[in-house]
């Protein structure tokens, strides 16, 4: 702290102030991404491309096709990332979405019956902590079918933290709330569709975005496990190609995981906020 | 009040707590409020002001007594008493209009859709917020929340408008502009308003009465306090009213008075240290385990003591796990000093007694003393010797007469100076006119020598227990002009007193002897008893054979004429007589300033409910099984046709003959924390 002097500091903050606003913003990640890829990039050369490509390499070699053609169908399984991905998200789809119709009304049951929500507490306790591949030996049991099985991991994956978000967000209407409507007398209809529905939205969709972090992490471990097709299935089936190229097509994969994960978060918060609008 | 639109009646409300046991957050709470009447509640924090406001809206019940509206029990919220919460309790998620429409809405739905809409836009404009109609409330001030509050809450027309705290988050012009909004709205719609608040100057700006609670816990009604401002009040213009200084500095007064009981209890109860290890007297099969604890308790011989003679001969004590060591004086200056040197732990005395300590009348250091129970009331009788017959001194009207003119100044006897016998004996001369200090010489005498000074003529009367004058009576040297009944029937004559460290410290102790004490009182009060009662005070370590003379006479009041009147028996137990009554109290304080002894302490509240302890009366009649009592709120009776009101004590002594100028002072109370400065050495 001492070394730097007056003098030091204010060249320095001048030759921030030298860049243009919308350069200056982005600096902190482009020197920070910046220094991950170098990293990266010296790890590859010490431990050898072949173990572990670096990031030049993992852009050369999966150019063509993955890259430059996300959507090339050369049939079978052989399908272009974006097919694997819209696969994916397609059970994703349809797994979250019963979660969330059943989870918020099991959850809006829970918050609203105190006997129903004391008793199945523990049940939903115990459940929730079930790692979500625990659930797959079962559901192929039951259903006899990769596809089937997959969605139901997902559905049971993510309905916890729907079901018990909805709950808490009925317990905790704030008493003000409520003794507004015990004042007026309002009826049970008008209570849930004036009170108990506003006032929950916001720890609904707490309960949502948490589920859909899941539900993905979910999606890739099961196909990974049994399924045709799907984002999960491309990552297993390029390690067990072990072509040349395979680690850098596992690399890539990860990468658009993590990106469609970030964006699936971000579209459920801001379709939360824009369903809360004046909502706490 | 012509009429009571709502009652609350004997209200307490009891909270259990987490770790067992429970809170009593109000206690005995009675109140009448008149249509169209603006109340304030104010208080300390923590005092109840909410849990009262709650009850009233029927967001909780009342754990004992009732809450009337219009003769109707109040039992769940209803929108006729609508409430203006602390924190607005606007719904955030809807707009201004939405939130008063979801009212209009879903009180007045057989009102036509035209019709409710308007009511909606009429109540927006009213507090002044069309404009901001269709705005969220997360977009609006904290003032414009709370008049959209308002402005539901007199969309549906409630019949009773409660507020609580309602500008307390407000800056002060907004406040300030609010109340007096409020205030019109309020006057108009003539709507029944209740309002908590620590705002005083809010309070009597609005209030046509403000009830003034005092501490939690088990907070009650401390002052209720008349606000009789001209309406329509403007800010200004009500502070420039004379009476406006007055009723705040009386208001300010109070709080303060609140605060400092707080600290100073808070104070003895560091002091203290931790509870008392002693066992609970639950079961009484099972012997105490702890070796029993010794009380002296000091008593001057009389009617007086049959509670403790009777507890003592029962073995009510012991079976407390108490040993109960009485000890007989024969000048009440002695037991004082004995109890002052913590050579007493208690003391049966006079009902002045406690508060004539703690003020330190008479020039002696200031001793804080409580009282936590009456032992006595009533029981007090006025004779004169046989001589006055003759002249004709039948009562208080030829008393008075026959003084008339005459140069010596008449001669009683008093068994101690400020005693509630000589409190009682002022009263009643004055109110017929007889100026005690010009036409009275008092003598203080023993009670045991009064008998003897009337007979060598030394006196010419005495006031003293029924005991002694039946005495008097019965040799034939005097006969009874007077009695309680027509003086004050009802008033409380003995008194236990103790220190305020030592009953803080022996806490458990104390309410076992009380208890112990008030069974006894149980049984001198049974008829069917009496005679056992005359049989044991007839014991030489007691009263001795004249005790029986005293107890079993019935009264020709020796006056040789017939009368249907008895010389009164004291009570011991029957008719709320063990409440420890802080009004009592005031009146007592009054009569202090009035003959001079002190002034009148403007912290009198504070002084009360420091030395008037019925939480520990209330205890103890618990503990031994006994309906709680409280103390009443209507004024007092008095035979002389002025009844005291507590809430207005100095108006009470400035109406009072030969009271001069009443000089107004606050009193420092003695340090909680030095019990017993005297026997420490």
């Amino acid at each position: 702290m001492t070394a730097i002097t007056p003098t030091t500091r204010r060249r320095r903050t001048s030759a921030l102030r030298r860049l243009n606003p919308g350069l200056r913003a982005f600096m902190p990640y482009l020197i920070c991404i910046g220094g991950f890829l170098v990293a990266w990039q010296a790890l590859s050369l010490v431990l050898g491309v072949a173990r572990l490509p670096g990031p030049i390499n993992v852009i050369t070699e999966t150019w063509d096709p993955y890259i430059s053609q996300p959507f090339f169908d050369d049939g079978g399984t052989s399908k272009g990332l974006g097919w694997q991905i819209l696969i994916s998200l397609q059970r994703v789809a349809l797994g979250y979405g019963l979660a969330a119709v059943i989870g918020i009304a099991i959850g809006g049951l829970l918050g609203l019956n105190r006997f129903i929500g004391k008793g199945l507490d523990p049940v939903i306790q115990v459940l929730r902590t079930v790692p979500p591949l625990a659930w797959f030996p079962i559901s192929l049991m039951v259903f006899q079918d990769a596809n089937s099985s997959a969605i139901f991991v997902i559905f049971i994956t993510a309905i916890w933290p729907i079901i018990i978000n909805t709950a808490v967000g009925i317990r905790e209407i704030p008493q003000d709330y409520t003794n507004v409507a015990r004042v007026l007398r309002l009826r049970k209809g008008a209570y849930i569709r004036n009170i108990v529905i506003p006032a929950t939205v916001p720890y609904v969709f707490t309960g949502l975005r948490i589920s859909v972090g899941l539900a993905w992490l979910a999606i890739v471990a099961a196909e990974m496990l049994k399924a045709d097709g799907g984002i999960g299935y491309f990552i297993w089936d390029a390690y067990n190609a072990g072509g040349d190229s395979s680690s850098s097509q596992i690399i890539l994969a990860i990468l658009y995981v993590g990106l469609v994960g970030l964006a699936l978060d971000r579209l459920v918060a801001w379709a939360g906020r824009v369903i809360a609008k004046g909502g706490n | 009040m012509a009429t009571a639109f709502l009652t609350v009646d004997d209200v307490s409300q009891v909270f259990p707590l987490d770790g067992g046991g429970q809170y009593v957050a109000l206690k005995d709470i009675d109140l009448e409020i008149a249509e169209g009447e603006f109340i304030s509640l104010i208080g300390h924090s923590g005092c109840g002001k909410s849990t009262l406001l709650n009850l009233l809206a029927g967001l909780s019940q009342a754990s004992s007594g009732g809450i009337l509206i219009n003769g109707r029990q109040v039992s769940e919220p209803g929108p006729d008493r609508m409430v203006v919460f602390q924190n607005y309790s606007l719904l955030p998620w809807q707009t201004v209009r939405q939130n008063i429409a979801l009212a209009v809405n879903t009180v007045m739905r057989d009102a036509s859709e035209a019709e409710r809409r308007e009511r909606v836009e009429r109540n927006i404009s009213r507090v002044g917020l069309a404009h901001a109609a269709d705005k969220l409330p997360a977009e609006l001030s904290g003032g414009m929340k709370q008049r959209v509050a308002i402005a539901r809450a007199l969309a549906i027309e409630p019949k009773l408008l409660l507020l609580d705290e309602p500008f307390g988050a407000l800056d002060a012009l907004t406040r300030g502009n609010l109340q007096q909004q409020l205030m019109q709205i309020c006057q108009e719609a003539g709507v029944t308003t209740v309002m908590v608040t620590h705002d005083v100057d809010e309070a009597l700006l609005l209030s046509d009465r403000v009830i003034c609670l005092t501490n939690g816990p088990a907070a009650g009604i401390g002052q209720i306090l008349k606000v009789n401002l001209p309406r329509p009040r403007q800010r200004l213009e009500v502070m420039e009213h004379p009476d406006y200084y007055r009723l705040r500095s009386e208001l300010i007064g109070f709080l303060q008075q609140q605060r400092r009981l707080k600290q100073r209890q808070q104070a003895i109860s560091v002091a203290a240290g931790p509870a008392e290890p002693e066992a609970e007297p639950e079961a009484e099969a099972s012997p105490v385990a702890t070796a029993p604890q010794k009380l002296r308790i000091g008593y001057l011989p009389g009617l007086d003591i049959a509670p403790l003679a009777m507890a003592l001969e029962r073995g009510f004590f012991a079976d407390a796990g108490l040993t109960v060591l009485p000890m007989s004086f024969n000048r009440w200056q002695q037991l004082e000093e004995k109890l002052q040197l913590g050579e007493l732990d208690l003391a049966i005395t006079s009902a002045t007694t406690p508060l004539a300590l703690t003020l330190g009348l008479r020039g002696q250091p200031a001793w804080p003393a409580i009282t936590p129970m009456t032992v006595t009331r009533n029981g007090n009788a006025l004779c004169l010797a046989r001589r006055f017959i003759d002249l004709d001194v039948r009562d208080l009207r030829s008393l008075a007469a026959r003084l008339n003119g005459r140069e010596w100044p008449v001669r009683l006897a008093i068994a101690q100076k400020g005693s509630m016998q000589e409190l009682l004996l002022r009263h009643w001369l004055a109110s017929g006119g007889i100026n005690p200090e010009r036409d009275i010489e008092f003598h203080t005498l023993s009670p045991m020598a009064m008998q003897a000074a009337l007979l060598a003529g030394e006196i010419d009367g005495f006031i003293a227990g029924r005991y002694r004058v039946a005495k008097a009576v019965e040799a034939e040297l005097a006969y009874v002009v007077a009695t309680d009944h027509d003086i004050w029937r009802g008033h409380p004559e003995k008194v236990l007193t103790c220190n305020e460290g030592w009953a803080a410290t022996h806490d458990q102790a104390l309410l076992r002897f009380c208890a112990a004490l008030m069974r006894g009182g149980q049984l001198c009060d049974d008829g069917g008893q009496h005679d056992g009662l005359v049989d044991l005070l007839s014991r030489p370590q007691w009263l001795g054979n004249d005790a029986a003379a005293a107890l079993q006479r019935q009264f020709d009041l020796g006056s040789g004429q017939p009368s249907g009147q008895r010389l009164p028996l004291p009570c011991y137990h029957s008719d709320r007589a063990h409440v420890a009554n802080g009004a009592e109290g005031a009146w007592i304080l009054t009569q202090f300033s009035r003959w001079g002894w002190s002034s009148f302490p403007s912290n009198r509240l504070e002084l009360l409910s420091q030395v008037y302890r019925n939480d520990l009366c209330d205890q103890a009649l618990e503990l031994a099984g006994f309906a709680a009592l409280r103390p009443e709120r209507q004024p007092i009776a008095m035979a002389d046709g002025r009844p005291f009101d507590q809430d207005d004590p100095l108006t009470y002594l400035r109406g009072q003959p030969f009271s001069g100028a009443a000089a107004v002072d606050t009193v420092t109370l003695p340090p909680a924390a030095a019990s017993r400065p005297l026997a420490a050495r």
